[in-house]
């Protein structure tokens, strides 16, 4: 039994997204560029004539932009739409399946095409008499505001902005750098200490002189400067420079904040107005997304905002959003999608090209009808 | 076919297969290659029930894998990076006490700052930030290298699969760190490059590997049971040691041995000398007790060829193995 998929194509279609059917066989080396090498364990691999690794299609996201991408000017507006099979190794269950979905580019309305996307994202489930979906939404652009407005030193805010969206490493990473709490004394303690206050060309000068005083040939791509750069990270840390008790609180009285779009962002507004951290600009993107969907006729009030909530892949870079229906397994909804402004860049283009989108798990939706 | 051969896979090259020989030769099972010396096809002599088949490492690890053939010598860190769910499909009969080598994280001496994986996992989640590209990591042992990050919460690097000379890619920038086989450390410290702390992912050695999913007919058990008997005779050889001593009394000296230094006596204690089997790491006590407390005037201790029992444990084991696999 198969799920039947021509309603699902008329209500992309006259959405007016176009349907592209790029290639099963692909370059595997951009997949592993963008998600990482663990992403290999789920490739079917496999290598062309001239030796280089191709995997069939994980997913359809990145071939439609490398199709956007090869037809024209990237920062050009189009929006398409896909529905084929996807191949990843699955424990226990096929290694093939059907996904669906659109990718909506070059639309700098971003908070408007943020509200069309999840919109329609809502009434494919809906062909499918999905009526009263779980939606969970969240916008790594509020987290990146509340740390810019902290005062954080850049390198932890790197280290803060990559664990964000897994809960246990964000809390490991609060943990270490607000320093203290962690019983381990760092291993050098007496060079660290040393090294306390001195600037990054004094710390770099110590570095040459150790590797030369100990006859090391310097190899590879990172250079004296960086490890210099991570003795002196390790110094602050270890004399308390890390996160500051304020910021700690605030960060953790952020991250509890959730309920639908309107009473967060009530809450997100005091705690604004509390901490005088001047993130109004995006608190009002926010806000514009919320009357956006209230436009389009969301009942808000249906929607689960999370401020912590974030899709694990480092191309998402705003507004993100996955819907569940009763039936799901945890961790597997039918729909996931959001903002990835950053992987156009990523692939190549030159210029930022505002990209939104989701997949529909065609599969998923079989399974709950069997 | 009832009675098809036992296919036995032995390295067709280099000190994998020199040793592979010697062990063999050891065992009684000496190895012949048929015809001209560039056969790929071999026997043992006095074993119609067996063929040889002459494969690199990597071969035959894939085709144990496959069940093309029965048994196999071949290197564990192989085993467990080309056969990723291989307690079910393969048995590690036996380690054979040669091809040593330890799979190892090695990263530029110059990163004196990285100590541990820990350290690797603080410097790969900063890398991309920095410079525009992950953290790369030049290995063949691709599935060990992905398998053993992960258990270190290592998410933000890259691989560049590596066929050869791996120890050079830090140096020729074609990667930043290795993983790959070590077994004295020099070729590592020749190309600058240190092992970190807790990175050695797997200590290495030569086995002997049964596969679960070939079919074995009646002649290859035969084949396998007399083979593992061998194996295993020359195995408890060169581990026991026979030691002989005129004790006063014999039966109370077998009991004391066996319960102070695990020593048995296989021949039990019949009047006049008594002889013990006892683990060569314990003979020196041993000795030193048989004459101060068990009153023998001369003890000697001798090497043993081989040691066989009348049932072989190993081969029972096997064997039940491949009958569960039957009928599971």
């Amino acid at each position: 039994m198969t799920v039947d998929t021509t309603p699902l194509r008329i209500l992309l279609s006259e959405a007016g997204f176009r349907f592209v059917e790029p290639p099963i066989l692909s370059d595997a080396t951009v997949f592993l560029e963008v998600a990482g090498e663990d992403l290999r364990r789920r490739l079917f691999m496999t290598s062309g004539a001239d030796g280089r690794e191709q995997c069939l299609r994980p997913e359809f996201t990145i071939p439609v932009c490398l199709h956007h991408l090869a037809t024209g000017d990237a920062h050009r507006m189009a929006d398409y739409a896909y529905l084929g099979p996807v191949f990843r190794h699955r424990a226990g269950e096929s290694g093939e399946f059907l996904q669906a979905g659109i990718e909506s580019l070059g639309r700098t309305d971003r908070t408007t095409a943020d509200a069309d996307v999840l919109a329609l994202a809502l009434d494919a489930v809906q062909l499918y008499n999905i009526d009263a979906p779980d939606v969970r939404i969240g916008d790594s652009l509020l987290f990146s505001a509340v740390i810019d407005a902290l005062g954080i030193a850049g390198v932890w805010k790197r280290r803060l902005a990559r664990a964000f969206g897994d809960r246990e490493r964000l809390d490991a990473t609060i943990e270490r750098l607000s320093g203290g709490r962690s019983a381990e004394a760092p291993a050098h303690a007496g060079f660290l200490a040393a090294l306390d206050g001195t600037d990054h060309d004094a710390a770099h000068r110590i570095v040459e002189d150790l590797l030369s005083i100990a006859g090391i040939r310097a190899v590879g791509g990172r250079s004296p400067g960086e490890i210099a750069d991570r003795f002196l990270e390790q110094s602050s840390l270890a004399a308390g420079a890390g996160l500051d008790a304020r910021a700690c609180d605030v960060i953790e009285r952020f991250l509890a904040i959730s309920g639908s779009p309107d009473t967060a962002l009530h809450s997100l507004r005091s705690l604004s107005t509390e901490e005088a951290l001047g993130i109004d600009t995006v608190l009002d993107s926010f806000e514009k997304r919320s009357e956006g969907l209230a436009r389009r006729g969301i009942d808000l009030a249906t929607l689960s905002f999370s401020a912590g909530f974030g899709r694990r892949l480092d191309y998402y870079s705003g507004f993100v959003f996955e819907i569940y229906d009763a039936g799901c397994k945890p961790g597997q909804p039918i729909i996931g999608g959001g903002r990835y402004d950053r992987l156009l860049p990523a692939l190549g283009a030159k210029v930022t090209v505002p990209a939104v989108g989701f997949a529909l798990w065609l599969d998923r939706i079989q399974e709950r009808a069997a | 076919m009832i009675d098809a051969p036992l296919v036995l896979a032995v390295p067709s090259k280099g000190r994998l297969q020199e040793n592979a020989n010697a062990f063999f030769a050891r065992a009684g099972l000496p190895v012949v290659q048929s015809g001209t010396e560039r056969s790929y096809r071999g026997r043992i002599a006095g074993l119609p029930d067996v063929e040889i088949a002459y494969l690199s490492a990597s071969e035959i690890t894939r085709e144990l894998a496959a069940g093309t053939v029965h048994l196999g010598v071949t290197g564990r860190d192989l085993v467990e990076e080309e056969v990723p769910d291989f307690a079910d499909r393969l048995d590690l009969v036996l380690p054979l006490g040669f091809g040593h080598a330890d799979v190892v994280v090695a990263v530029p001496e110059a990163w004196i700052d990285v100590r541990n994986m820990a350290d690797l996992d603080d410097v790969a989640a900063d890398f991309r930030p920095r410079h525009g590209r992950w953290l790369t990591v030049a290995t063949k042992y691709v599935n060990l290298t992905r398998r053993f990050f992960g258990r270190h919460g290592i998410s933000d690097y890259r691989i560049v699969e590596s066929l050869g000379a791996t120890e050079g890619a830090p140096a020729s920038g074609a990667a930043d760190l290795i993983v790959d086989i070590t077994s004295t450390g020099s070729t590592l410290a020749a190309n600058a490059l240190k092992v970190i702390n807790d990175g050695v992912i797997l200590r290495s050695e030569a086995h002997l590997v049964a596969s679960l999913s070939a079919s074995w007919s009646g002649a290859a058990r035969g084949a396998l049971r007399i083979i593992v008997d061998r194996i295993e005779a020359e195995a408890a050889g060169r581990s026991v040691r026979e030691v002989r001593a005129d004790v006063i009394d014999a039966e109370g000296a077998a009991l004391v041995a066996l319960d102070r230094f695990g020593a048995t006596a296989p021949f039990g204690t019949p009047p006049g000398a008594l002889t013990l089997h006892c683990q060569a790491s314990k003979v020196y006590a041993c000795a030193e007790w048989l004459r101060t407390g068990a009153g023998a005037r001369t003890v000697t201790v001798a090497k043993l060829d081989m040691a066989f029992s009348a049932t072989s444990p190993l081969a029972t084991r096997l064997l039940g193995r491949l009958d569960g696999q039957h009928t599971g």
